[in-house]
């Protein structure tokens, strides 16, 4: 309808520009109130916050309108649309590809831009507030921009088109393209509040605190649903592309891990300085490496500057995302050198075993992690920039050197939650850490019983028992102290939350390492067998309509149920896409892909079977950590702001505190 | 000494610190510095080159089956000059040259030393690739490649790539993307009068 | 808090025998399960170790077991006919292809020249944060030593009220 009227592109891009404009009043105003301290300039940043996030809404709306309706004048609409694309991977379309997805990233930001400036609007007066709320103006303004400029999602297409290719074929195989697009955008985007707030604390100096216990909460919500985000990628990897894994360090996936790794690394360092005020530098530093990471890993998604499943075209979208980039971090760097003495704690870290010590080790240690990933995804570009010739880093690089710090990061998971802060007595720890190192012990035979092998994956199981006996000696003694209220809050929650990040590992290790594979050509009636199981043909199954034809086998496995692996070849496409199938249970996957050619009519089919061990423990461990996360998020004891655990910060100039 | 230089003393220590931390600021600030020159020099062009190390040596056994099931043998071919062009029907670049090849073949029935020019198909369907030489013309011979060990032996992951192999079986040239009649026909030139000298 | 009663049973149990003990039993099991043999054990699984260790030569970064691209199906398939015909080990199918399509398809760079970076790098950033942080806490264990005599309280003191109360602000 709008689209006949030929307005559905100029309404959406209308929408755009008032974004835009309430962006940067919003930011002006916020600039001016404070300047001149004028509390109804400062008052209307509200206002404009609420107009940019509007008109984020209507643009946003307007796209999917537009591509609910096929609006085929769009050129956006002409690249990802399609008339024979079912409905909903037509609504998830939009953010399939790179216009569409700056415009959901926008989108988020806006709301939360609004969300912080509601928040607030009774603190709005104070300096801290209205810079951090400059800060987002400034962010949103960066991103209006990319929409208005190089990644234009309402930019008209040739005239005349009736029909479109569709979203890329793989993005239209499961539900999940619902959910992992978005959960992942709103942890990346919902960083920007915490950064935002450190900015304003180091612009006002006010390095106490109280900034940071304000976006505690926020930090946390994000790190989840980035966490989430992560791991549902993972579980479309591996039940969707049909390579049986469910991390391939592709830089796509890197450049999510990235921030994920500083988000972890901060939101653990964070509590040393909620309770003595130390590490306050590494926390800031952390906090800006993470939400410059987000736009990093944007930009070398986005500018096709590296190439992988995700990346989605070629654009001019490069050098903006690599100058905001390249702002963020000098105006970030300026302010934590200026700063710099503020800065200083009065505490310093008694001894390398206490909790401080431990988390300061688990910031050094993430932050090598960090830099492994990010070298290891940027190499090959510093090798064709300086020596003009292509290389590749990939798995092997990253397995190799992320495994010993996994180990390590366990290790530090086995003895940080029974470490007290300050000081620490070896007598105190091997009471605390007695059983659950018996625990890991335990682990150990039991998988070595089993037939286990290697040394890698056997130290992860020890490890992971181990670290398992901690945690859960944690929420014992929580549980027993507080009844119900000892599942949740920080402590509790977090070791939840280690739980199943231990799970995750150790069913990392074991599918790593343990995943049998053998290629089967099955005969119809004729059972062949594989790994302690059969399979046997049953028949073929297929199907084609508008938009693919697919073909499936019936593989029967151990006589009982029928798994119908599939091969799906996209019409407007031209490409293959095949679809495992997989049976599961809590000891093993047997992970079944159909292997081209198929011959129909020859009555035999090639399978590829896979046995992977303990997967189902790696979703396990996944809903723990989004469980563990959400129970962090309740209060625990009950904490008074002027409860004497946190530390005074001894202003330099003033006598005041926070 | 008195408070003022006490004073001095503590300041100095505290100097001595701050410089500390704007040196690590300072150093971060150059890594990060250098990183920008290295991502805004490198740029999202296709990078291939048209080198290999099949070029001047013999060419890889090539033994397979035409579109029209004939029998296909590149040892067979000895004494002629071979042109190889890897062809998908849905490679866009591929459909975009193939005018220019079919202006080249045709050329080769009035000149000396006619070159043989052969498709090489991988991972396409025989319907597509019928249909497309039936209705954009083209009539040599469509060499099979299912399972691309073809492509494998001369390293050619994308199409469309086209190879000159010379009358002894060595390899010449290797062009990676799509060509032109004019540029076909002036390397073929040059390659055979080098041969001729040998 | 756990058994801070001094039963004399669990005394005993936490004591350093049994600790020595577990770290005996630990190492003999690790020492079993590490020793015994492991690696491909079907022609499919040595066709996966060694298309995880090439690279698509047209995704920039997949691995040739992960995609389904079509130069990767088809050295997949090269390494599954070598490895059935069985006439060269893994270095050599990696070699061969390696040849064919240069250096680009290996996943990892060798360790020679400027690539070998990649490896010096992540490690000497491990030995230096390694170093920094046994310094830092040396140092900090050195400052605990330090005790503020009486004369530096009353300088501070004396010193904080002359200066000027100044408050946050800011800086524009």
């Amino acid at each position: 309808m709008l689209g006949a009227a030929g307005i559905g592109g100029p309404i959406g891009r209308a929408f755009l520009l008032v974004g835009l404009v309430g962006a940067l009043f919003g930011f002006v105003s916020c600039v001016m109130g404070m300047r001149q301290k004028d509390e109804k300039v400062l008052r209307l940043s509200l206002r404009f916050a609420t107009l940019s996030a509007v008109s984020a809404v209507g643009a946003f709306v307007a796209m999917e309108y537009a591509m609910i309706t096929r609006d085929f004048s769009l050129d956006y609409i002409q690249k990802v649309g399609s008339r024979s694309t079912p409905a909903l991977y037509n609504f998830t379309a939009v953010w399939s590809a790179l216009e569409g997805s700056i415009l959901m990233w926008l989108l988020a930001l806006a709301l939360m831009t609004a969300w912080v400036a509601w928040r607030y609007r009774a603190k709005v007066t104070d300096p801290l507030v209205a810079t951090a709320l400059a800060t987002m103006f400034v962010t949103a303004f960066f991103f209006f921009l990319l929409t208005i400029g190089p990644a234009n999602p309402f930019a008209p297409g040739e005239s005349g088109v009736t029909d479109g290719p569709g979203p890329n074929p793989l993005l239209q195989n499961h539900i999940l393209v619902l959910f992992h697009p978005p959960i992942l955008y709103i942890g990346y985007v919902g960083f920007t509040i915490p950064f935002a707030f450190a900015i304003g604390a180091l612009v006002t100096g006010r390095l106490g605190e109280g900034w940071l216990l304000e976006t505690r909460r926020w930090a946390l919500f994000s790190w989840g649903f980035l966490t989430f985000g992560i791991v549902l990628g993972g579980w479309w990897s591996y039940e969707v592309l049909g390579w049986s894994g469910v991390w391939a360090w592709d830089p796509v996936e890197n450049a999510s891990l990235l921030p994920w790794i500083t988000g972890t690394a901060y939101i653990h360092s964070v509590l040393v300085q909620e309770r003595r005020g130390m590490l306050r530098v590494w926390n800031l530093s952390l906090l800006v490496a993470t939400f410059s990471l987000t736009i990093l890993g944007t930009f070398l998604t986005r500018s096709g500057i590296l190439n992988s499943v995700h990346a989605f075209s070629e654009s001019d979208i490069g050098p903006y995302l690599l100058t905001f980039f390249a702002i963020v971090v000098v105006v970030s760097l300026v302010l934590i050198g200026w700063r710099g003495d503020r800065l200083r704690s009065p505490g310093i870290i008694d001894s390398p075993m206490s909790r401080e010590g431990a988390f300061l080790a688990n910031n050094v240690l993430f932050s090598v992690f960090a830099f492994v990933v990010l070298l290891g995804t940027v190499f090959p570009l510093i090798v064709e920039a300086l020596q003009n010739r292509q290389i590749v880093v990939g798995e092997p690089f990253f397995d190799s050197l992320a495994t010993p710090i996994g180990i390590v990061m366990l290790f530090l998971m086995c003895i940080a939650p029974v470490l007290p802060w300050r000081k620490a007595s070896t007598e105190l720890l091997s009471q605390r850490l007695f059983w659950p190192a018996w625990c890991g012990v335990a682990a150990l035979a039991v998988a070595v019983l089993l037939g286990a092998t290697g040394l890698e994956p056997l130290l992860t199981f020890a490890l992971g028992g181990f670290a398992t006996g901690a945690a859960l000696r944690q929420l014992v003694l929580a549980t027993r102290r507080q009844k119900w209220r000892g599942l949740v809050g920080r402590a509790n929650g977090g070791m939840i939350v280690h739980i199943g990040v231990i799970m995750i590992s150790v069913a990392l290790a074991a599918s790593n390492s343990y995943t049998r594979s053998q290629e089967l050509t099955l005969a119809k009636g004729v059972p062949a067998s594989f790994g302690g199981h059969t399979f046997e043909l049953k028949g073929f199954v297929e199907e084609s309509d508008a938009r693919r034809t697919s073909i499936k086998v019936d593989v029967s496995i151990d006589g009982g149920k029928s798994y119908r692996p599939a091969i799906h070849k996209f019409t407007s496409m031209g490409q293959n896409v095949g679809t495992p199938s997989v049976k599961s249970s809590w000891s093993k996957d047997i992970y079944l892909t159909l292997e081209p050619p198929v011959k129909p009519t020859s009555d035999e089919a090639k399978i590829k079977v896979f046995i992977k061990p303990m997967m189902t423990w790696m979703w396990a461990g996944g809903i723990l950590m989004a469980i563990g996360t959400v129970l962090s998020a309740f209060p625990g004891r009950r904490r008074r702001p002027t409860d004497p655990v946190s530390a005074p910060v001894p202003s330099a100039l003033t006598g005041t505190s926070l | 000494m008195n408070d003022r230089e006490n004073l001095a003393v503590v300041n100095v220590a505290s100097v001595a610190r701050s410089r500390r931390s704007s040196l690590i600021a300072a150093a971060v600030g150059v890594v990060v510095a250098l990183f920008f020159v290295v991502l805004v020099v490198s740029s999202p062009e296709d990078r291939e080159t048209a080198a290999s190390p099949l070029l001047g040596n013999p060419a890889p056994v090539v033994k397979s089956t035409t579109l029209d099931n004939a029998q296909f043998d590149l040892s067979r071919r000895r004494g002629s000059w071979v042109m190889f062009n890897f062809f998908n029907s849905t490679c866009v670049p591929c459909r975009q040259e193939h005018p220019e090849l079919v202006a080249f073949h045709e050329a080769q029935t009035s000149v000396a030393t006619p070159t043989e020019l052969y498709s090489i198909i991988n991972d396409d369907s025989d319907n597509a690739v019928r249909a497309f030489f039936d209705a954009n013309n083209g009539d040599w011979p469509k060499v099979r490649d299912d399972d691309g060990s073809i492509a494998v032996a001369f390293g050619v992951a994308k199409v469309p790539e086209t190879w000159i192999i010379d009358p002894n079986g060595f390899v010449r040239m290797r062009f990676i993307g799509a060509v032109t009649k004019d540029l076909l026909t002036e390397k073929v030139t040059e390659l055979q009068a080098a041969f001729e000298g040998m | 808090m756990g058994s801070s009663q001094a039963k004399p049973l669990s005394a005993r149990l936490k004591s350093w025998p049994m600790w020595m003990f577990m770290t005996i039993v630990t190492v003999c099991l690790l020492a079993v399960g590490a020793g015994r043999e492991s690696g491909p054990l079907t022609q499919q699984e040595r066709i996966d170790v060694i298309t995880k260790r090439l690279a698509c030569p047209t995704c920039d970064g997949e691995s040739v077991f992960v995609s389904q691209a079509s130069a990767a199906v088809n050295i997949k398939n090269e390494v599954a006919r070598q490895v059935a015909s069985g006439q060269r080990n893994d270095e050599q199918i990696v070699a061969y292809i390696e040849e064919r399509f240069g250096g680009r398809v290996l996943l990892v760079p060798r360790a020679t020249g400027f690539d070998s970076l990649v490896w010096v790098l992540p490690v000497s950033v491990l030995v230096c944060s390694v170093a920094g942080l046994a310094a830092a806490f040396r140092r900090w264990r050195r400052e605990q030593g330090l005790v503020p005599s009486d004369d530096d309280r009353a300088m501070v003191a004396r010193l904080l009220a002359e200066e000027p109360e100044d408050h946050d602000e800011v800086p524009w």
